[in-house]
């Protein structure tokens, strides 16, 4: 066996949870926090609802993680589930086939990320502006075809669409393991790989960490740049047209609205460092679920939804707080 | 007297970097302060500073304890220590930095630029230098910026001055005006800490040395009593002879591997030069000179005009760097920090980063074949790491170094260029590079390597172009190679006359 491979020592192994996991320890943490307060939290129905509420956001942050590591921020993603699922809905109601939706809405993301990653590498604008440029845009367009209104999938198409939001494999009478449940952890697992375990991911690490070096190590930096917002686009299709499906239902005003920022503080606590480099999946993976359940405890609690952002907003600053404190310490 | 450090103990973690230390610094004294990287000189200084404490031991200026807990403590006693890397805001104006947080105003909120351009105007008159306080810095030389921090030092009380590495950007001419500055100073009573790897600048400048290795202090003395190989043989701490080097044999072969023709392109033209396979070119010249941008023309970081022949096979005009790659360039660049390492990242990573923009094809990458990856450099070159899944920034400058070398040798390579590749590293370890250096020619790779200094030049060269304002001056073969010669052709001392040779 490998010498570096070999499993840690106890003690090596807990300082790694602080120094390395800390978002770990907050996930416990608020594990415990909802099991106490919702006594029902430990329900297989629960678990899978908030893995279920949990999934497009989480979708989305799989590629924020990818465009934060590589040092950029993505915040046109909100709009873009919005334009991409407007117009698909328009394509499902023509052809009254999903698969021909999803194909359209994940090339749309393809041709948006793209325009994002032109502005960005070829262009030379920073990464915040140009996608802001891409948000306004986007909500702006699909605003002026819906006259601000909903894009609503036809009736006779209604229980065919929902079964992809609502269905399951069926594993016993009371055990279903939804779709999207398994989307979202598939999803996980996948870009863990893709990270950790290909080319890509480690140039999108080491483009975040020095361009300069990058670029004299001969990585194509734009092309790693721009791969990382066509990606994130083409997630924004496929979360579209879960969003469709959820809904039945494009409201061209207020459709995904504050996705991009739910998966930027998902991101954030999940420990990948905001200035690239830095970063692990299973800590943005974390960072989403956590995020669903400060609002199961809440609604469980009695709090009014109004203080959900309240709540959300103060465990964000706390989460990075604690791994900032950590970096200190590691450095002296 | 002005400042002593008694028994100075600092630790991190398990590693004792300072391990009582005594260190005695007097008044309008300039003291050179030696030792490999690592060995802990940084840290004693950044005690003294007061950017760590100390775990035990005790400070005393002019006789008196005290304890100086940060930086701004130590600028009240007037205690000045200028990084390595300078700690400028490029956006800003010149007196813009050098007041920063010690801003003038009128009254309360206004600043009062006049009075703060006078000042700074002042203190330039005292060094004798000439610099507009109102341009930007990003617009200053690299010499002038190392100025305007010793300037800044100067605008307040300022009794000492610690001096992390000041020439490595600095050109020979520039680096006689910062001496000179420095013996005008220290006539006025300002004492110096000096830490630097250059020795011959250390005998030039500095009274006293102290030499530290491995947190400790090996030995103190005066220069007058001591010469180059003596404080070698006390840094390292074994015998390195120089003249190993000396018996050098030039290796090389008839075929050409590279040769360029008419190369011109900002900052530098008509560089025309034949690198044979097992030949060691040098390219010197002095800051400015065209060096750096050669360097980068190269291996395609910058566009260029004329041909570059590779193995018999014209470049594509305006290839990119994976086109050098591909066809057998490599290079070590210059800055380690800033344009070599991922400092994010881990060692496996690090070296494993050539590799996979060249030769990786498979979706996956195998984390043994990764590790066997780094146990072949590691053997190859001699890193000193057992974790290489830490940051790669746990390791020394050194071994840093040597990742960033092995990160290539894991591609198939005809020609490596080194651009200045011991900057900032210790002479144990340089010497190990000019021994890899010379390997590497006797397997046949073509190498061209890129400094200023000439020590390194003519350890391992067996011709070198000399550079000056952008052309080649003089192409020196071995028998001609003296620092003499290499300072008369980069000073352009042939052209212009010879009041400055």
């Amino acid at each position: 066996m490998l010498k570096s491979l070999k499993i840690a020592s106890p003690k090596e192994l807990s300082k790694k949870l602080v120094t390395e996991y800390s978002f770990v320890l907050s996930f416990i943490l608020l594990v415990i926090i909802a099991a106490s307060v919702n006594k029902n939290f430990f329900t297989w129905t629960n678990i899978s609802n908030i893995f279920v509420q949990s999934s497009m956001v989480g979708l989305i942050a799989m590629g924020m993680s990818m465009v934060i590591s590589a040092g950029l921020i993505d915040i046109s993603v909100g709009s873009q589930v919005a334009i991409i699922g407007g117009f698909g809905i328009l394509i499902l109601n023509r052809t009254g086939s999903a698969a021909v939706m999803l194909i359209f809405c994940i090339g749309c993301g393809f041709v948006l990320g793209s325009i994002n990653g032109l502005l960005v590498t070829k262009g030379g604008m920073p990464s915040m502006v140009a996608t802001m440029a891409m948000q306004g845009a986007c909500r702006s367009v699909i605003n002026h075809f819906g006259a601000g209104g909903p894009f609503t999938v036809d009736k006779e198409l209604f229980e065919y669409f929902r079964m992809l939001a609502v269905g399951g494999i069926q594993i016993t009478a009371r055990f279903k393991i939804p779709y999207l449940m398994i989307i979202f952890c598939a999803a996980g697992l996948l870009f863990d790989v893709i990270m950790k375990q290909t080319k890509l991911g480690k140039h999108i690490y080491a483009v975040g960490s020095n361009e300069t070096s990058a670029r004299l190590s001969g990585i194509s930096v734009d092309l790693v740049k721009a791969s990382t917002f066509i990606i994130t686009g083409m997630l924004c299709g496929i979360v579209s047209v879960i969003y469709a499906s959820r809904t039945t239902a494009v409201a061209a005003a207020s459709a995904a609205t504050g996705y991009e920022m739910d998966a930027i503080a998902a991101v954030a606590i999940g420990g990948t460092a905001m200035s690239g480099g830095r970063g692990k999946i299973i800590g943005t993976f974390m960072g989403v679920l956590m995020f669903k359940m400060i609002s199961n405890i809440l609604t469980a609690a009695d709090v009014s939804t109004y203080l959900n952002g309240a709540i959300s907003a103060a465990i964000i600053v706390i989460a990075v707080l604690m791994q900032n404190l950590q970096n200190r310490r590691n450095r002296n | 007297m002005l400042v002593e450090m008694r028994g100075i103990v600092k630790d991190f973690g398990p590693v004792r970097a300072v391990d009582h230390v005594d260190f005695t610094v007097d008044t309008g004294e300039i003291v050179g302060l030696l030792g490999e990287n690592g060995a802990g000189k940084s840290t004693l200084m950044n005690v003294l500073a007061g950017s760590y404490p100390a775990n035990t031991g005790e400070t005393f200026i002019n006789g008196q304890r005290v304890s100086i807990t940060n930086a701004r403590t130590a600028n009240q006693y007037g205690i000045r220590f200028i990084h390595q890397e300078l700690n400028l805001c490029n956006d800003l104006a010149v007196f813009e930095n050098m007041f920063l947080a010690e801003e003038i105003t009128n009254g309360f909120v206004l600043l009062n630029k006049k009075e703060m351009i006078r000042r700074c105007n002042q203190i330039f008159e005292r060094m004798k230098v000439k610099i507009d306080p109102r341009i930007p810095v990003e617009n200053l030389q690299a010499a002038d910026k190392q100025l305007v921090e010793i300037a800044k030092a100067l605008l307040f009380k300022c009794e000492l001055i610690i001096m992390d590495e000041p020439t490595t950007a600095l050109s020979t001419h520039e680096i006689e005006n910062l001496f000179s500055i420095m013996r005008q100073l220290k006539e006025e009573g300002v004492s110096f800490i000096y830490i630097s790897h250059k020795i011959p600048e250390l005998f030039e400048i500095c009274e006293t040395y102290y030499v530290l290795r491995d947190g400790r202090l090996v030995a103190n003395g005066k220069f007058g009593d001591i010469d180059e190989n003596g404080i070698t043989e006390l840094m390292i701490g074994r015998q390195l002879a120089d003249d190993e080097f000396s018996r050098h044999v030039n290796s090389s072969r008839e075929e050409v591997v590279l040769s360029a023709r008419n190369l011109s392109g900002e900052g530098f033209k008509n560089i025309s030069f034949e690198l044979h396979a097992g030949e060691i070119l040098a390219v010197t010249g002095l800051h400015g000179s065209g060096r750096d941008a050669v360097a980068d023309a190269l291996y395609g970081v910058i566009p260029y005009k004329g041909e570059i022949i590779i193995n018999g096979k014209p470049m594509k005009a305006g290839a990119k760097i994976r086109a050098f790659l591909s066809r057998g360039i490599i290079m070590v660049p210059r800055m380690r920090k800033e344009r070599g390492i991922h400092n994010d990242l881990s060692t496996y990573d690090n070296i494993s980063m050539g590799y996979l923009n060249t030769k990786h094809k498979s979706l996956f990458i195998d984390k043994k074949a990764e590790h066997e990856r780094f146990l072949r450099q590691k053997k190859a070159l001699a890193i000193k790491t057992e974790q290489p899944q830490n940051p790669i920034t746990s390791l020394s400058g050194g071994n840093q170094q040597k990742v960033i070398l092995g990160r290539w040798l894991e591609t198939d390579s005809t020609v490596i260029l080194f651009d200045n590749p011991t900057q900032g590293i210790d002479v144990g370890t340089k010497f190990e590079i000019y021994h890899l250096i010379l390997n590497f020619a006797r397997q046949g790779k073509g190498i061209i390597i890129f400094s200023q200094e000439f020590p390194e030049i003519f350890k391992v060269a067996d011709s070198c172009l000399v550079l000056y304002k952008g052309e080649i001056n003089a192409a020196l073969g071995r028998d001609e190679l003296t620092e003499k010669n290499v300072m008369y052709y980069s000073t352009g001392a042939n052209l212009e006359g010879e009041k400055y040779a």
